[in-house]
């Protein structure tokens, strides 16, 4: 047996002997939190999902970090392959004979025609996602990817040419850099009206408790789609 | 029990592969498993008090426990930017070094 | 404005500033970009000195700002604390950011990328630190991790890559385990909040007792890595040495040392926290003295500096984990917390001073072997650096970090080697563990300053005057800036730990009856020292001792390692705690 396999058998060994204990633990589960949500939740955020009165509400904090480590990632993907040079030579082209693309690799002209038809509703959905996450299943975030993918759906349906501005990475940097910003400045407004940092500004102001996390959740799924879409995007290979 | 200690299976298996594999695509796939083993257990683990979503519709009752839901809504996010960004890395490194092997990529790296 | 308001500041500034950086990447081109940029750097990295001003008042006589984010119930919501100890870590995290950016103007990397992600770094170091929530406290660390992967592949070397994706593995790992333990304390809590997680956690017994226990030493384990203290060190290495110099000042200034200090609110909650600072206070004067033989052993310039951050962390963490073993709330654990923060503080100083002027030195000649590069003084004069201020630089920070009088290593050493010796579990010992260290310290600064020893400069009489005067002037500032900082820090040290000490008990507390930092004998022992470090640099250069260090320094290392240590020190410490929980 060679040696480094009797490093990794032995830590292996070492570390199942340590995170057992905390996998097979029965310990009854808590029931204060969700308790407490039950009774309270819906009253003190507005939204009926409580997955999402959390992840907006009570724990804002968190999801702003979250979607800084998005922000960072995303930029530092872009920064890494543009610094690795172009995209690998393809020797599986599904290029057809003739075409002039740069970013042909494993393209046919079925793909093109169902991508470029389904982008569309793909966003529209994205959208109904974003603005239901207060009451149903989803919220900005999975909205966004979802607003993502109606973006590499388009992207791979526009034969090699900018059909449309949203898959021009200019234009999505913009949107997500102005998604970032008002991200900010929504959670300090509460801040400057007295309310404290990401506290409900409009609390006063609207009739809909959840106005706060409906906007919220416009905001991060402008800046998810954006985020993630130009990361595709540029993953693809298009210019 | 039976699903706990199938998680910790695969939990071991990620942890395995990180340990072993050379291929650092294999790694990354393996850092993916441990992640998704502990955001699994927290979510199972956080559904034995309840036997409903969590969207409080008219006469829902007994709900489970939301809080780790919605921490474990972080923690996939953050596993996805970090396999985002591991990624471009490991392409960066085939492009200068020519291999995916962590080994041959050491060697090729300190040569130049 | 509010205190709370206040408090939040330095997260927030740099988030703005770095929302705008963005906004002139993607909305201006030219001259407009660059002014944009500027104008976000100034919000996010300069500005908030003013609420740090502001805030010093509220926080020096021992109180807290409180809350909970955004007013919701406190058992979801998550808790933060803003008190002296978050004060000073953004004291030290904005001293050196400053600094750091301003030699970027010269060294490099430059551009809106690389200084938006600056500022979110910045911005996380200042989340992590007062958070009161453990799983914001991921989040933090998580922030702060992705931003130094990318800050750290910004380099051109290929090696730089690999470094990255080392580091990212081996900490995303290890933060899969933090999650893991995380966990379990909710588990047994319900709780996120420290307070809540104290509370939930206070008798317990058998099996429970032995999960928490090792929730609790996964969290450890997971910050050690970050801390890169032995025998977790393997990633910091390459990361630190093949970084652009203005990240490697800051990773090893600052980047190192926040999780640590983060990680003493957590190990307070615990009775069973105790032990644990005592066995990463072990650690520590192992690792000061282990890293600083293998610092000697190195022929890169700036890998050589690399390992005396893990050296003179392992001074840090040997004496932060002796606070912790004696209770950070009595007057010993006060005194020697002060004194790890004090040697904290004036490491990132003369460090990023280090990493600096070795920089802008090896940059100027294009080599960084130290048995090669010779001359350095004039291949400085002829780039541009007339005045060869990186060569003062390195002189100061060479001369601080060998603990020489009057520069602040001295007496921050001086206040930690007392203070364990006095207070400390077995402290004699940890006392010659860390004074060894200091001679090797010496030693291996003696060897790195022949870079500037006259002679055999020819080799480079030719290079291309690839700098103007005018581009090496953010550097020089920020180097005479650091320079004067190493200086000050030294002659006001007496000033500075009543402050240190009155921010974190609330009153200011002195070392002792009659202790004098300059007293006769405190300069002897550095006189000694120096002396010794003489002798191990005569001893490291001769025959024998250069093939041994050869050895050292070409010993196998793999990434395999990484993990095995990782499972080893995770192993340890969970043993470790279990032992002293049961028996």
């Amino acid at each position: 047996m060679k040696k480094s396999a009797v490093g990794s058998v032995f830590a292996l060994l070492l570390i199942s002997a340590v995170v057992l204990p905390v996998f097979l633990s029965s310990y009854q589960w808590p029931v204060t939190a969700r308790d407490h949500l039950e009774l309270k939740g819906v009253e003190e955020s507005g939204a009926t999902n409580l997955v999402s009165a959390i992840y907006l509400g009570y724990r804002a904090y968190d999801t702003l970090g979250e979607t800084i480590v998005l922000l960072v990632a995303v930029t530092g993907t872009i920064g890494i392959l543009k610094k690795a040079g172009a995209v690998l030579e393809d020797r599986h082209s599904f290029a057809l004979p003739g075409e002039m693309r740069r970013a042909n690799y494993m393209r046919t002209h079925l793909l093109e025609a169902v991508t470029s038809k389904l982008g569309p509703i793909v966003l529209l959905f994205g959208f109904y996602v974003m603005l239901y996450g207060h009451l149903s299943p989803g919220g900005g975030f999975q909205g966004g990817v979802v607003v993502a993918s109606g973006i590499v759906f388009l992207a791979l349906g526009s034969s090699g040419n900018a059909s449309s501005a949203l898959i021009r990475q200019d234009m999505l940097g913009r949107i997500e850099a102005v998604a970032f910003l008002m991200l900010l400045i929504l959670s300090i407004s509460g801040i400057f009206t007295g309310e404290g940092f990401l506290d409900n500004p409009l609390k006063h102001y609207s009739s809909l408790p959840a106005a706060f996390i409906i906007v919220l959740n416009i905001i991060i799924g402008l800046k998810v789609g954006a985020g993630i879409g130009v990361m595709c995007i540029i993953m693809l290979g298009k210019e | 029990m039976i699903e706990r200690l199938l998680l910790f299976l695969l939990f071991l298996l990620g942890f395995w592969g990180i340990l072993a594999k050379h291929n650092i695509i294999k790694k990354i796939i393996s850092l993916n498993l441990i992640n998704s083993a502990v955001v699994i257990l927290f979510v199972l683990e956080g559904s034995r008090i309840g036997n409903k979503a969590p969207i409080l519709e008219e006469g829902i009752a007994g709900i489970v426990d939301p809080v780790p839901q919605a921490l474990m809504l972080t923690a996939i996010v953050i596993g996805v930017c970090v396999t985002a960004l591991s990624l471009a890395l490991a392409y960066r490194l085939y492009k200068a070094a020519g291999t995916f092997n962590i080994e041959d990529i050491r060697k090729e790296v300190s040569r130049k | 404005m509010s205190p709370e308001g206040l408090a939040f500041a330095p997260v927030l500034l740099p988030l703005l500033g770095a929302a705008i950086v963005f906004l002139a990447k993607a909305f201006f081109r030219g001259r407009g970009a660059v002014i944009a940029e500027y104008t976000g750097v100034f919000t996010g990295l300069y500005l908030p000195w003013l609420a740090l001003i502001f805030l010093f008042p509220v926080v020096i006589n021992g109180s807290a700002v409180t809350g909970v984010i955004g007013h919701w119930n406190s058992g979801v919501g998550i808790s933060y604390r803003f008190d002296g100890l978050a004060w000073m870590v953004n004291v030290l995290g904005y001293t050196l950011g400053g600094a750091a950016w301003l030699h970027s103007l010269s060294s490099g990397p430059k551009g809106p990328s690389f200084s938006a992600i600056f500022l979110i770094q910045t911005a996380a170091l200042g989340a992590a630190i007062m958070t009161a929530d453990l799983f914001n406290l991921f989040v933090s660390l998580e922030v702060l991790g992705i931003s130094s992967y990318i800050l750290v592949s910004s380099s051109e070397k290929p090696g730089a890559a690999l470094a990255s994706f080392s580091y990212l593995m081996v900490s995303s790992t290890a933060m899969v385990f933090f999650l893991l333990g995380l966990f379990g304390l909710y588990r047994i809590t319900g709780s996120l909040s420290y307070e809540g997680i104290a509370a939930g956690s206070g008798h317990l017994e058998g099996n429970t007792l032995a999960t928490a226990v090792i929730s609790l030493s996964l969290l450890v384990g997971a910050i050690a890595i970050r801390v890169a203290v032995m025998p977790l060190y393997g990633w910091l290495p390459d990361a630190h040495a093949l970084a652009p110099h203005a990240v490697s000042a800051v990773l090893s200034g600052v980047l190192i040392k926040t999780p640590l200090f983060a990680l003493s609110r957590i190990l307070i909650l615990f009775p069973i926290g105790k032990e644990a600072g005592q066995l990463m206070s072990y650690a520590g004067a192992a690792t000061a003295l282990l890293a600083v033989i293998i610092a000697l052993s190195q022929k890169d310039a700036k890998r050589l500096l690399a390992y005396h951050s893990i050296s003179q962390i392992g001074y840090i963490v040997c004496t932060w984990g002796a606070a912790v073993a004696v209770g950070i709330g009595t007057k010993a654990g006060t005194l020697l917390m002060a004194a790890a923060f004090l040697h904290a503080l004036f490491h990132a100083v003369f460090k990023g001073l280090l990493f600096l002027s070795i920089g802008s030195s090896v940059d100027a000649a294009g080599e960084r072997d130290v048995y090669k590069l010779r001359g350095a003084v004039s291949i400085l004069k002829r780039s541009g650096d007339k005045a060869a201020i990186a060569f003062f630089g390195f002189l100061v920070g060479a001369l601080s970090i060998s603990a020489i009088p009057p520069f602040n290593g001295f007496t921050s050493k001086t206040a930690m080697t007392y203070l364990l010796k006095y207070y400390g579990q077995s402290g004699t010992v940890l006392y010659w563990m860390l004074t060894v260290a200091g001679a090797g310290t010496a030693a291996s600064f003696i060897k790195l300053s022949r870079i500037y020893w006259p002679g055999k400069d020819e080799a480079y009489r030719d290079l291309p005057d690839r700098k103007g005067a005018l581009a090496v002037l953010p550097a020089s500032v920020s180097i005479l800036f650091l320079s004067l900082l190493c200086i000050a820090g030294g002659i006001f040290t007496p000033l500075i730990f009543r402050t240190v000490t009155a921010l974190l008990s609330g009153s200011p507390l002195s070392m002792g009856e009659g202790f004098s930092f300059f007293s006769a004998g405190n300069l002897m022992k550095s006189l000694y020292t120096a002396g010794a470090g003489i002798f191990v640099f005569l001893l490291a250069t001769g025959r024998r001792g250069g093939a041994l260090l050869t050895k050292v320094r070409e010993r196998p290392r793999s990434f395999q390692g990484l993990f095995v240590s990782y499972a080893l020190a995770a192993a340890a410490m969970a043993g470790w705690l279990l032992y002293h929980a049961f028996l």
